[in-house]
């Protein structure tokens, strides 16, 4: 069985780079979608745009989405995906910056799996993902 | 004799009526409020010392004369013809508020309040008015609405600058952070993956910026927390500090672990009104202080109670820690500022800020005294 994708839905290059190179430094070999805005990771999900013909029936194992996104926020892109019959029961994993009360708020209402702050420590973000792609794609048992 | 009998009654009888009279007209004549009545004609035919003092018409002066002609206001004459109109129709008039006129011209604030005057047929006469001046109570509710107005233009300003200040801290929370985890994580790959073209020293400089990198960090992250005391929302419920104090004790002496005996002593039973949220933050500061500063002591006694200072009930927290000089005690409350390097005792000198910030929002002070080595003790009420 192959697989699944992981959807990064990041802005910064710099963080895309280092969330890519602390996933490869814990050995998490799965496929990365890197999405650099919500219309991006829209697209990706839905299969439109630039993804048209994807095959959504293929849902990521786990959406890792930031929150301040140009065109289209992370929030409304997670708002958008729990009303879709296809995406609701994706994992989202919330990974931005700030841990602000109302982006946690917002983020549990709008139906986030979970919300994690990147610290700027290298070493503890890098443990950070860690953890994440243990549980969510080792222990985890996803949606068929 | 009978007749005789009969004439000294009636002379008695009408001696107390006089008496009766005299003390009534004293009492219309003394009142504060000014007394006048009026006949059907609108000719005045009483004018107490209340009404020369308010119109400045003297008795002499009023009698006789048409009220309209003496203090109704020429645009007001419609209202006052409806008034009287109601009066005589036996309608209730009291307290209606209204202008009249004084003989200098001016205009004064008055209330009204009017009867008919019934002869002995129940015929009416005339009509009796009580009219007070109410300049000052008009002036003290003029002065309460545009104290009211200035209040919730102040409302829409703080709520404006809280707003910003949301706006702004929400902006650093996001945007400040984001180049500093570049800098710490590059500097990090730079260490792991390049670590053969780079000699000690170099790696060194790297661990600084790295180090530099996550210092800056905390203190955005201070600095977010201390605009989140002035944000947060107050929600007021009785709280026991002492309860409180002995959790966050139980908690320190959990968390760090014990090489060294720290007594603490707390009174029992100290129960304020405030934040739950908000005090609790600040009892994990200064506890929290109390336990660092004495933290080079093989053995430490901390306390928290309530004591007398100047006459008045103060709360303390007094540690026997290193202590500081107190010259520097107005220091000690700035945010950032520190008395002590971070390689001495570790921080970045937010936690007494936030203290200070929190008492200050309960209404209440902080103080503290102390001296070189003879530990600190802070002072606070509410």
């Amino acid at each position: 069985m192959s697989k699944r994708s992981i959807l990064l839905v990041e802005d910064n290059p710099d963080d895309v780079e280092l969330t890519l190179r602390a996933l490869k430094k814990n050995n998490i070999a799965n496929e990365v979608i890197v999405a650099n805005d919500g219309v991006e990771a829209l697209d990706y999900l839905f299969g439109t745009g630039a993804y048209a013909g994807r095959d959504v029936n293929t849902i990521p194992e786990v959406v890792l989405l930031d929150l301040k996104l140009p065109k289209i926020d992370g929030l409304e892109v997670l708002e958008r995906l729990r009303k879709d019959e296809r995406t609701k029961i994706a994992p989202v994993v919330i990974l931005t910056s700030s841990k602000e009360e109302q982006d946690l708020v917002r983020s549990y209402k709008l139906g986030a799996n979970s919300y994690i702050r990147k610290p700027v420590d290298f070493t503890q973000f890098s443990e950070a993902v860690r953890q994440l792609g243990l549980y969510w794609l080792v222990l985890n048992e996803p949606a068929p | 004799m009978k007749d005789d009998d009969k004439t000294k009654e009636q002379l008695d009888e009408l001696a107390k009526l006089r008496e009766n009279e005299q003390k009534y007209y004293n009492l219309f004549d003394n009142a504060s409020d000014a007394i006048i009545t009026i006949d059907l004609e609108d000719t005045i035919t009483l004018w107490n010392r209340g009404a020369e003092k308010l119109f400045g018409w003297t008795r002499h002066e009023a009698l006789g004369k048409k009220l309209p002609d003496l203090i109704i206001p020429p645009d007001l004459r419609d209202e006052r013809d409806k008034i009287i109109r109601d009066a005589l129709a036996g309608k209730e008039i009291t307290g209606i508020e209204t202008h009249r006129l004084r003989k200098d011209g001016s205009r004064v604030d008055v209330s009204l309040t009017f009867s008919p005057i019934k002869d002995a047929n129940q015929n009416i006469i005339g009509l009796s008015g009580i009219i007070r001046d109410i300049t000052e109570h008009k002036q003290i509710d003029k002065k309460i609405k545009e104290l009211n107005e200035e209040l919730k233009q102040k409302v829409v300003e703080t709520e404006s600058v809280n707003r910003e200040l949301e706006a702004f801290s929400y902006s650093v929370s996001h945007d400040l952070r984001a180049p500093l985890r570049s800098i710490d994580g590059f500097s990090q790959a730079l260490l792991e993956d390049y670590a053969d073209k780079l000699d000690l020293q170099g790696m060194d400089y790297l661990q600084r910026v790295r180090a530099a990198s996550q210092r800056m960090a905390q203190l955005i992250d201070d600095m977010l927390m201390l605009s989140r005391v002035t944000r947060h929302e107050m929600k007021r419920s009785n709280i026991d500090l002492s309860a409180l104090a002995t959790t966050i004790a139980a908690e320190m002496a959990k968390i760090q672990q014990l090489q060294r005996r720290v007594d603490f002593i707390i009174a029992p039973g100290l129960v304020v009104n405030g934040d739950a949220e908000l005090l609790r933050a600040m009892l994990e500061n200064l506890l929290g202080n109390a336990w660092k500063f004495t933290s080079k002591h093989q053995s430490a006694r901390i306390e928290f109670g309530v004591t007398q200072y100047d006459g008045k009930y103060v709360y303390f927290v007094k540690d026997d820690g290193v202590g500081f000089e107190m010259t520097y005690a107005d220091k000690l409350f700035q945010a950032f500022q520190r008395l002590h390097s971070v390689s001495e005792f570790p921080g970045t000198g937010i936690g007494l800020a936030i203290v200070k910030r929190i008492i200050h929002r309960h209404g209440g002070n902080i103080w503290a005294e102390s001296e070189i080595g003879k530990g600190a003790t802070f002072y606070f009420n509410f």
